[in-house]
């Protein structure tokens, strides 16, 4: 579903980002991006989203072909991804359910096909009773489901998280984790980027990718990248 | 029709969500385009009175004393059938003193002992609009003087030159300064448009991460820049009626925009606003 073919990333004057990077994420797959700090991890989803493209190699992503990718193609592509952050960028300005709605609205979503979306997705995520909140009356672990809800309400085939517990508490850290993992279960792929070696442990089925000045040093299973 | 509602909503939404920012913006496109306009019609009011200047530019003919009257009938009809005649009047000898009697009384004594009356008769030819330059002045003159009957021929040739400077400088300053004006106030729209959109950098990046298109994000802005260069131009407006009122009213008697030039500067307003808001777009826009 994912797929990098020797993928390096070189930033003018910076140095490299990536170098010669290649794996293969399946559908519904699981997988921990780890490494320390100016490994890659941040790069790797940037040449997902087509935020940034490769200096070598190529990146896929259902279909679409980051050497071959115009640039009107990339909201197409994104509408196929989910993206949380560990800032959560919500819109401070719109309660939960209008952010979880907006993603549709964008897409051009009608009113009538997008609430009944938008509710049973906040649902999903145990805010239910919480659409009508704005962020700042939110707590840390709550924004960060809402911002799972907007990444979830356009069924994308993927997941993206960038540290998106680096800001929680550890108990709700976990929380956060679980709920990832029961959309996973629910067959939807998820690439999940943390340098918390112990929420990694949580989880000792999933597949983890280490990254390490650029460089993938372990893949626990790696496949035909 | 959903996007159409999203792009309106939006754009409003904008107003009461910064309405600080937005007034500042507003106030910042009226002075703009104040300053605009204010030149528009100073250059106006000059162009008019030097017009209106031009409008008196006329070639008379004088006419020898022995002229007989098929001969001005012949002049009269061949000067109709120039290009860049409007109309032609004959002053016989006797208008010709009962004008300057009427004109200079200070001098009614001297005209009362005359025993011929001195002043010649002569043809006034008057020009159409387009053709009151020195050039075409002058060669109508020289048309004219080639009747053996005329005996001079006038047209003020020492003020037509000046004129004619006066009205390409006016002509220069007008657009080189029109384009000055127009270059600051849009200047100034960028300016708060872009202050606009650094405001809302983060959700922007967000409709991005979304798969918003480009025009998605941009609609809204653009409409936002169009709606607020428009109420500029109001306010930019009701500041000119002011100004003129106050001058009509104390100083000078002044033209003002006609009807039409005023729905055509509100609708300029509105979009120099969406226009600076696209440009401003593109570089928020640029990487993607």
């Amino acid at each position: 579903m994912i797929r990098f073919q020797g993928v390096t990333k070189e930033y003018p004057g910076r140095g490299h980002a990536l170098r010669d990077v290649s794996f293969h994420l399946r559908k519904g797959e699981f997988a921990f991006v780890t490494g320390p700090s100016g490994a890659g991890k941040t790069t790797l989803l940037k040449l997902i989203t087509m935020e940034e493209r490769p200096t070598a190699g190529v990146v896929r992503f259902s279909g679409f072909a980051s050497d071959r990718m115009r640039r009107r193609d990339v909201p197409h592509l994104r509408r196929r991804l989910g993206v949380v952050f560990q800032d959560f960028r919500l819109l401070k300005n719109r309660t939960a359910r209008e952010n979880v709605a907006f993603v549709l609205e964008v897409t051009g979503a009608s009113a009538s096909q997008a609430t009944p979306r938008v509710l049973r997705t906040l649902a999903a995520v145990g805010l239910s009773d919480k659409g009508d909140r704005m962020p700042a009356e939110l707590s840390g672990g709550e924004q960060q489901r809402v911002a799972i809800a907007r990444a979830l309400v356009n069924d994308p085939l993927v997941l993206l998280a960038d540290e998106p517990t680096g800001n929680l508490d550890r108990g709700i850290a976990l929380e956060v984790l679980r709920v990832f993992r029961d959309i996973n279960l629910r067959g939807m792929g998820v690439l999940f980027v943390t340098h918390d070696r112990s929420l990694i442990e949580e989880f000792p089925r999933a597949r983890v990718i280490e990254l390490e000045g650029g460089s993938i040093v372990r893949d626990s299973d790696p496949s035909d990248g | 029709m959903a996007r159409l509602g999203y792009t309106s909503r939006e754009a409003f939404f904008a107003f009461r969500r910064a309405p600080l920012l937005t007034a500042l913006s507003i106030l910042t496109i009226g002075f703009a385009l104040y300053t605009l306009g204010a030149f528009g019609l100073i250059w106006t009011n000059i162009d008019r009175v030097l017009s209106d200047i031009e409008a008196r530019v006329e070639v008379v003919a004088y006419l020898d004393d022995a002229t007989q009257p098929g001969d001005t009938a012949v002049l009269v009809r061949e000067a109709s059938t120039y290009p860049e005649v409007d109309s032609l009047s004959y002053v016989s000898k006797d208008d010709a003193l009962a004008r300057a009697r009427a004109d200079l009384p200070e001098y009614n004594e001297l005209y009362q002992d005359l025993e011929t009356n001195p002043l010649p008769a002569s043809v006034e030819i008057a020009l159409k609009p387009g053709f009151r330059g020195s050039e075409h002045v002058r060669e109508v003159a020289r048309r004219v003087a080639r009747f053996p009957f005329v005996e001079e021929v006038k047209y003020g040739e020492e003020w037509v030159d000046k004129l004619d400077f006066l009205k390409g400088l006016s002509v220069f300053l007008g657009l080189t300064l029109g384009a000055i004006f127009a270059g600051i106030a849009f200047v100034a729209i960028g300016a708060t448009i872009n202050l606009v959109l650094l405001s809302r950098q983060e959700e922007i990046g967000i409709m991005k991460m979304v798969g918003a298109t480009r025009g998605f994000i941009a609609r809204p802005f653009v409409l936002e820049g169009f709606v607020k260069g428009t109420i500029g131009a109001i306010l930019a407006l009701a500041l000119l009626t002011a100004t003129y009122s106050l001058l009509e009213q104390r100083v000078v008697s002044l033209a003002f925009y006609t009807p039409g030039q005023v729905v055509g500067g509100i609708l300029l307003g509105g979009a120099l606003g969406a226009m600076a808001s696209f440009l401003s777009l593109r570089r928020h826009l640029a990487r993607w």
